[in-house]
């Protein structure tokens, strides 16, 4: 605890004093960098590392190519509500190019691209979202009289990274449905048939949580290199167990209590939602545990009283029939069974998990991997190999 | 003498969205708005269960 402090104490900079002049206090800025690290299932100490790498660098440039999106995730990072989160996403990242978001539009916005894209070379991380329409040469989407496929090669070449975020550029999400009228493809499909070698790292889900993506930001920036990823591309610490192990709704499916039919009695007392077709025992993603907008527990599909339907999950979402019972293959035991405070209202699960995390500090840096219950790999082959 | 200018892309707005004009002598004489992206959406739905189809079509847009 002593060398966290001391850790913490050390942390200055241009870009702090620049925060903290927009009115996020330091104390703030390295309880949002300690959080993360927890999300992250690293130790909290890593917290100092990454704010001493957030508060002294350059801001990581970043390039958002918009493809076949909807552009809800833009929307759910946007949507961050965590304290001071909204301030810190504009303040982390430089963010170069978006078409939503740009002020600048035709020609300059264009331009302001090519620009960045010459100056940053090799150093900016290429934010994609929406899949890439392949058939009949890509026209099916096109920008600045530019089709995406060849905008993707363009600027996937000269990045350090690419980040697919949600379904569509992950696994090809909505657009890639059968009968996949354009040719909808994910990112990383595109830049291996082109033979770009660049890094690429999945975000799916449909929105993303926001975290996920902003964790996945904040490790390159701190280490120089991305997190550990499972053989999709996605994040071990995000994507790296089943919904069903973390689902509050879990002792209801080994007790056989489950929900028949929307609004009956099971379905009014919160029982399982397996026979209504809930993909949770299929999908891979954190959303039980990180939940959406920071507004208190339920706060995710399930928590709602609807079946997941299995959107970060490659041949599961908008694939499977949304009321065809999941075909449960990593059946083991939830990692959370009681919660670290019980009864204390308003406060979601992953928040208690952070919040337990940082006091874990205090006892020894390994009570945060241990409380979140994330980022054990040895777990994960082991769960999948049974 | 009739000029015609394009503005791709129009930023600040969801989707991907061009916009072509045509001036003559200071005035718009003429102008086309076109979507710039294409996923069939309507295509996908047929010969889909009824009770899936609200995943597909709240999908439009994420506004």
């Amino acid at each position: 605890m002593k060398d966290v402090l001391k850790d913490f104490r050390d942390v200055s900079g241009e870009h702090l004093d620049r925060l903290t002049a927009k009115g996020v206090s330091r104390r703030n800025f390295l309880k949002f960098c300690t959080g993360m690290a927890i999300a992250m299932g690293l130790p909290a100490g890593m917290g100092s590392q990454i704010a001493e790498a957030v508060a002294t660098q350059k801001r990581p440039p970043v390039l958002w190519l918009s493809a076949q999106e909807c552009t809800g995730c833009t929307e759910s990072l946007l949507r961050a509500n965590h304290p001071t989160l909204e301030k810190l996403i504009l303040e982390l990242i430089s963010l170069e190019y978006h078409e939503t978001l740009l002020v600048g539009s035709g020609k300059q916005a264009e331009e302001w691209r090519e620009k960045s894209m010459r100056e940053n070379k090799g150093k900016y991380i290429l934010v994609v979202d929406g899949s890439i329409p392949v058939k009949d040469n890509g026209i099916y989407c096109k920008i600045g009289g530019k089709t995406a496929m060849s905008l993707l090669v363009e600027m996937a070449a000269d990045a350090a990274a690419v980040i697919a975020i949600g379904s569509c550029s992950s696994w090809g999400g909505v657009p890639s449905a059968d009968p996949n009228p354009t040719g909808a493809s994910p990112a990383h499909e595109v830049l291996k048939n082109k033979g770009i070698k660049t890094p690429v790292v999945n975000i799916p889900g449909c929105p993303p949580n926001p975290y996920n993506f902003l964790s996945t930001v904040l490790y390159f920036v701190t280490f120089k290199k991305l997190p550990e990823l499972d053989e999709k591309s996605r994040p071990k610490f995000a994507y790296g167990r089943i919904i069903h192990e973390n689902c509050e709704r879990r002792p209801h499916f080994d007790a056989g209590r489950f929900a028949l039919q929307f609004g009956d009695e099971g379905h009014r007392k919160g029982y399982c939602l397996y026979k209504l077709g809930c993909k949770g025992p299929e999908t891979f993603a954190n959303c039980p545990v990180q939940l959406f907008n920071d507004v208190g527990s339920g706060a995710w599909p399930v928590g709602t009283g609807h079946p997941c339907f299995g959107c970060t999950e490659k041949g599961v979402g908008f694939t499977v029939p949304l009321h065809s019972p999941a075909r449960p293959k990593y059946i083991t035991p939830p990692s959370l069974f009681t919660e670290v405070f019980p009864g204390k209202e308003g406060v979601s699960p992953g928040t208690k998990a952070m919040a337990a995390g940082v006091a874990g500090a205090a006892i020894g840096a390994a009570g945060a991997a241990l409380v979140s219950g994330l980022g054990k790999k040895d777990d994960v082959t082991k769960d999948k190999g049974e | 003498m009739a000029k015609r200018i394009t503005i791709d892309p129009i930023t600040r707005i969801e989707g991907h969205l061009r916009i072509d004009c045509e001036i003559d002598g200071g005035k718009v004489t003429n102008a086309w708005s076109s979507g710039q992206m294409w996923r069939g959406i309507e295509t996908i739905l047929k010969g889909r269960d009824p009770r899936e189809a609200w995943i597909f079509t709240q999908r439009f847009c994420g506004v």
